[in-house]
């Protein structure tokens, strides 16, 4: 009894150290902005610019396909299951469903696939290569360097997909009316969602977008610069900031939700 | 280009002394045995010197990069760059400090991501308040005189070991830093790339003499002419080799 007792205490502790570890992380990112010299800013906004073109343009592509899918499913099935009450129900499950809960952990979930393991592998890699200990040794902190341009580029890129996402789920989700009832009209649709959105999904949207796109970086970056012992260490870094990062978003979406309602 | 002492490399020189030896090893344990007292590894560098610490893989000289840098704390003994226990330096300072020294690593601490030109670029980028077009004739005037022009597109992995080191090298003294410590700089190189190496490594931007601290497991006679003292470390401590 005492052993289980005291294997729950210490896997909660390691997890509350991990937890701290981050916060200490995360405020160094975001401090080492202050920092910043006068060429370290125009480099690290080329870096920030080409973050945003991995993370955002060259995802646009998933993010589209996926939207497109998943908001035709949904509407189409509402509207063949409940039949002629459908138009009643569709602008709720749109916004509700696609667009305030689902578009949001869809697209960090694609950021996170993409450009999540891309962050904690090269992290990890530069770690492992010495590349770290070089950037200390000539008095340029990592954060500013590695971590700062990623953490913006994941802000900026998740939010701009999350809007890429939504404007896709409203014209999938017109096709997917109308195939389930059978024909609907645009202005008709249009009516009945724009009647159901709200400033408060606008500004939800970009409040998911910020926070989601930090965890995906300071999650994957923190795994990813913690590696020390070699190569070996660098899948299994890969993992454990994916994996802290899909369940720091779901645990974020609750949140959002127990707050908001 | 900005002098260094009135620019953002100004805050490096707020810690130490005037005066003090650019380095200086202190007792320092370099066998790991901290209950024997006795063969610490005792060394003052005066400024403008080339010094150069031999030893075999298991003597220890290894480490005393890292300790010069504070990239590392002995067991016993302190390493103290002009003048600061620089071990003891909270983190940032620490990182400001180290804008006054060049370090070379072993292999070459290139990023991988980076060409050659933006490897050497990096310092003067980050470390330093140049303006981007100051920073870019810094960088063509470094890559002419270490012979990168040719190579300066290429990344690290595409390069040919002589080049990485050259960069290396270059990127160490971007800064134009009062002191460079180098570890195992010529493994693998000629006698003349490494002369050439060390000649632009020891001369600072004014013509003036750099202060190099170097280890390495031996050096070619080419090489050992050019230091001013070599040191061999015998059983944990300096033995001064005569010339």
């Amino acid at each position: 009894m005492t052993a289980v007792v005291a294997a729950i205490g210490q896997s909660g502790a390691r997890r509350l150290s991990v937890l701290g570890g981050l916060a200490r992380f995360a405020l160094r990112a975001t401090r080492a902005a202050a920092r910043l010299s006068r060429a370290g800013r125009v480099v690290t906004l080329r870096n920030l610019v080409n973050q945003i073109r991995f993370t955002a343009l060259q995802a646009i592509g998933l993010v589209t396909l996926l939207s497109a899918i998943l908001s035709f499913l949904v509407i189409a099935q509402t509207s063949s299951q409940l039949g002629a009450v459908a138009p009643n129900f569709i602008g709720t499950i749109m916004v509700v469903a696609v667009i305030r809960e689902l578009g949001p952990l869809l697209t960090a979930l694609i950021v996170v696939s993409r450009s999540g393991t891309a962050i904690a592998a090269e992290m990890a890699t530069n770690r492992v290569m010495g590349e770290v200990t070089a950037l200390e040794a000539m008095g340029i902190d990592p954060y500013i360097y590695l971590v700062l341009p990623r953490m913006l580029g994941a802000v900026v890129s998740v939010a701009c997909l999350m809007i890429v996402f939504d404007g896709v789920a409203l014209v999938s989700g017109y096709i997917g009316a109308t195939v389930g009832s059978g024909g609907m009209r645009v202005d008709h649709y249009a009516a009945i969602v724009l009647g159901t959105l709200s400033a408060k999904d606008v500004w939800l949207t970009v409040a998911k977008g910020i926070t989601f796109g930090a965890a995906v970086a300071l999650f994957c970056s923190y795994h990813g610069l913690a590696v020390k012992a070699g190569p070996t260490e660098i899948p299994q870094a890969v993992t454990r900031g994916v994996v802290g990062t899909i369940v720091a978003i779901f645990i974020m979406s609750a949140v959002f939700v127990a707050v908001v309602a | 280009m900005t002098q260094p002492r009135r620019s953002y490399l100004a805050q490096s020189y707020a810690f130490g002394t005037e005066a003090a030896p650019p380095l200086e090893f202190k007792a320092i344990d370099l066998r790991d045995r901290p209950d024997h007292p006795d063969h610490r590894f005792n060394v003052t560098i005066v400024p403008g010197e080339i010094v150069a610490a031999v030893g075999d893989e298991d003597s220890g000289v290894g480490d005393l990069g890292a300790y010069a840098l504070g990239l590392r704390r002995p067991i016993s003994g302190q390493a103290v760059v002009f003048g600061a226990l620089i071990a003891d330096l909270p983190y940032y300072d620490l990182l400001v400090f180290r804008r006054r020294v060049g370090y070379l690593q072993v292999g070459d601490g290139l990023l991988q991501n980076l060409t050659l030109r933006d490897n050497v670029a990096l310092p003067l980028r980050f470390a330093s308040d140049h303006r981007m077009a100051d920073v870019e004739v810094r960088v063509t005037q470094l890559l002419d005189d270490l012979h990168l022009r040719a190579a300066a597109g290429l990344r690290p992995a595409q390069a040919n070991e002589e080049d990485r080191r050259r960069t290396a090298v270059a990127r160490a003294i971007a800064l134009d830093p009062d002191l460079v410590v180098f570890e195992a700089p010529f493994d693998g190189l000629t006698g003349r790339a490494a002369v050439d190496l060390l000649e632009h490594a020891s001369r600072r931007a004014d013509g003036t003499r750099r202060t190099v601290f170097l280890t390495a497991q031996d050096l070619v006679p080419s090489t050992r002419r050019m230091m001013t003292r070599v040191l061999k470390v015998v059983d944990g401590e300096a033995v001064e080799e005569s010339s």
